[in-house]
């Protein structure tokens, strides 16, 4: 556990000597305000309409969480998929191009630490690109003082969805930075493939049956909106665990097989 | 210390490694000889734990480096050819990591880094970025790693390439004086270098041992002819030595 920390110090440390992460946060931050102020925009408007008509019921209905966050989340979900590769291609692929994982074999750490620590810190990266977004919620209850507010449950609920999202990217990214030498090659295979597990989704309404279903559960952001609509689903807990512990075990065994190659 | 036992490493047909027997003494340095390619740096890979080999015994301190590699890897400081430094950290962040995953106690640690700085004349540049350092600073960067933690047997893949002339006689001497204390293999085919350091070679070509001796005994052995009036034979340099051995 020590050694895995000491990985992940160094991680952050590489993290934040390189422009990369202030650039992917800048980013997330750009695109996501962008989409931040049309859905108040939208919001605002919806209002006004339903005031005009005076309709109070409709008025009742409009609320914060599904005005606005569940369709934010969603959309910082798929933000994700465009930086998450970024933030991953370097942490094995470049060990081994630059012949620094012979330091990390002649050490006495295991592979498991080496796994460990490079995934602890791709984590706090993600907590850190989340944890900047925050501002939205805040800036709504800042402004929405007279009204009832935001419902934080559900924002923290949608959080720990786009959270759990971001975790699996991660360590989808994570094992693919540990199959090739080259950082490019690492980052556009692991777009494509966060993109597909989003592209996916698409075809869900033009199958039928049991197939729907299937392509239903493969999409890696339709399980996100159980989330995003503060409700907590197990079935959706379980998805994203399990794509977190496939692709912490897939890039174990690919460091290991890396050494006997 | 080092035990090394018909050692074999094969990629697929290829044999690099075939048969490499050899033993080195607590406090000796070895000088580890041979022509590119002839096996020097998979010996030290499979000796520091990187590669497993096909077959053979390797045990460094009494420890089997296939079966109980971590206690191996507590007691080996290694430079591989290529000194393993992130270029993107600065000198003392990366000799500060260096020194956690060897286990180096925190309170230790800032005290051990100026030790192996100073012993690698490292100190004025490590707080610049490892990246915009020559060639011949990261080398010493890569001696200062494998210092850390002031291991018992210490691997060297070729430690003064890329150093200038007065930097190599500082390593050198860096390396006699650590001799006793520390067990040292060193690669290199710079033959000055055993002459001028080692107790012993260990002559290899194309993964075979060909030589395996004191300096003067294999000296001795690759001598001229008595010559007439019955007085021994002129003495043959190394250099003479290695080549006659490794153009097979």
């Amino acid at each position: 556990m020590k050694n895995a920390i000491a990985i992940a110090k160094k991680e952050l440390n590489i993290y934040f000597a390189t422009p990369i992460a202030y650039v992917m946060f800048t980013l997330f931050v750009v695109i996501g305000s962008y989409f931040f102020l049309r859905l108040l925009g939208s919001y605002e408007q919806a209002s006004l309409m339903y005031m005009r008509f005076n309709s109070p019921e409709m008025m009742n209905r409009l609320n914060f969480q599904d005005a606005i966050f569940r369709n934010l989340f969603g959309n910082l979900g798929v933000i994700l998929i465009f930086i998450i590769p970024f933030l991953t291609m370097r942490l094995v692929a470049e060990e081994k191009r630059q012949k620094t994982m012979e330091l990390l074999y002649t050490t006495p750490i295991t592979p498991g630490e080496i796994v460990w620590g490079k995934y602890l810190a791709a984590i706090l990266i993600l907590v850190c690109t989340l944890a900047l977004t925050l501002l939205y919620p805040v800036l709504v209850q800042l402004v929405a003082k007279d009204q009832t507010g935001v419902e934080w449950r559900s924002i923290f609920l949608g959080y720990a969805g786009l959270f759990l999202l971001g975790a699996a990217y991660m360590a989808l990214g994570l094992f693919i930075s540990a199959l090739t030498e080259s950082q490019v090659v690492a980052a556009l295979i692991t777009f494509v493939v966060l993109l597909m597990t989003w592209i996916i989704g698409w075809t869900a309404q033009e199958t039928e049956g049991s197939m729907r279903e299937v392509v239903t559960y493969l999409s890696s952001v339709s399980h996100l909106d159980s989330f995003s609509r503060g409700t907590l689903d197990l079935k959706d807990l379980v998805y994203f665990l399990s794509i977190c512990a496939l692709g912490l075990f897939a890039t174990h065994r690919a460091i290991e097989a890396h050494r006997w190659s | 210390m080092i035990e090394v036992e018909h050692l074999v490493k094969s990629y697929r047909e290829l044999k690099a490694v075939d048969d490499v027997s050899f033993q080195v003494q607590s406090g000796e340095i070895l000088g580890f000889l041979g022509p590119n390619g002839a096996g020097k740096t998979t010996t030290m890979r499979i000796l520091t734990g990187v590669l497993p080999p096909t077959s053979g015994k390797a045990k460094v301190c009494g420890f089997d480096v296939f079966e109980n590699p971590i206690e191996v890897k507590k007691r080996i400081g290694y430079l591989p050819e290529n000194p393993p430094v992130y270029t993107d950290m600065t000198a003392r962040a990366y000799l500060r990591f260096v020194a956690s995953i060897k286990g180096v106690p925190r309170k230790a640690r800032e005290s051990e880094i100026e030790r192996v700085a100073t012993k690698t004349s490292c100190t004025q540049f490590l707080h610049r970025v490892i990246g915009n350092l020559s060639k011949g600073q990261r080398q010493r960067v890569g001696l200062a790693q494998a210092l850390l933690g002031d291991p018992e047997v210490l691997i060297l893949d070729e430690p003064t390439v890329g150093l200038d002339p007065a930097q190599i006689i500082e390593v050198r001497e860096l390396i006699k004086s650590l001799a006793g204390k520390h067990t040292i293999v060193l690669s290199t085919h710079i033959l000055p270098e055993v002459t001028a350091i080692c107790q012993k070679a260990l002559i290899i070509a194309q993964g075979r041992v060909v030589a395996y001796d004191t300096l003067e005994g294999l000296q001795r052995a690759h001598a001229g002819a008595v010559t007439a009036d019955g007085s021994p034979g002129p003495m043959p340099s190394l250099e003479e030595i290695f080549l006659k051995l490794t153009s097979l």
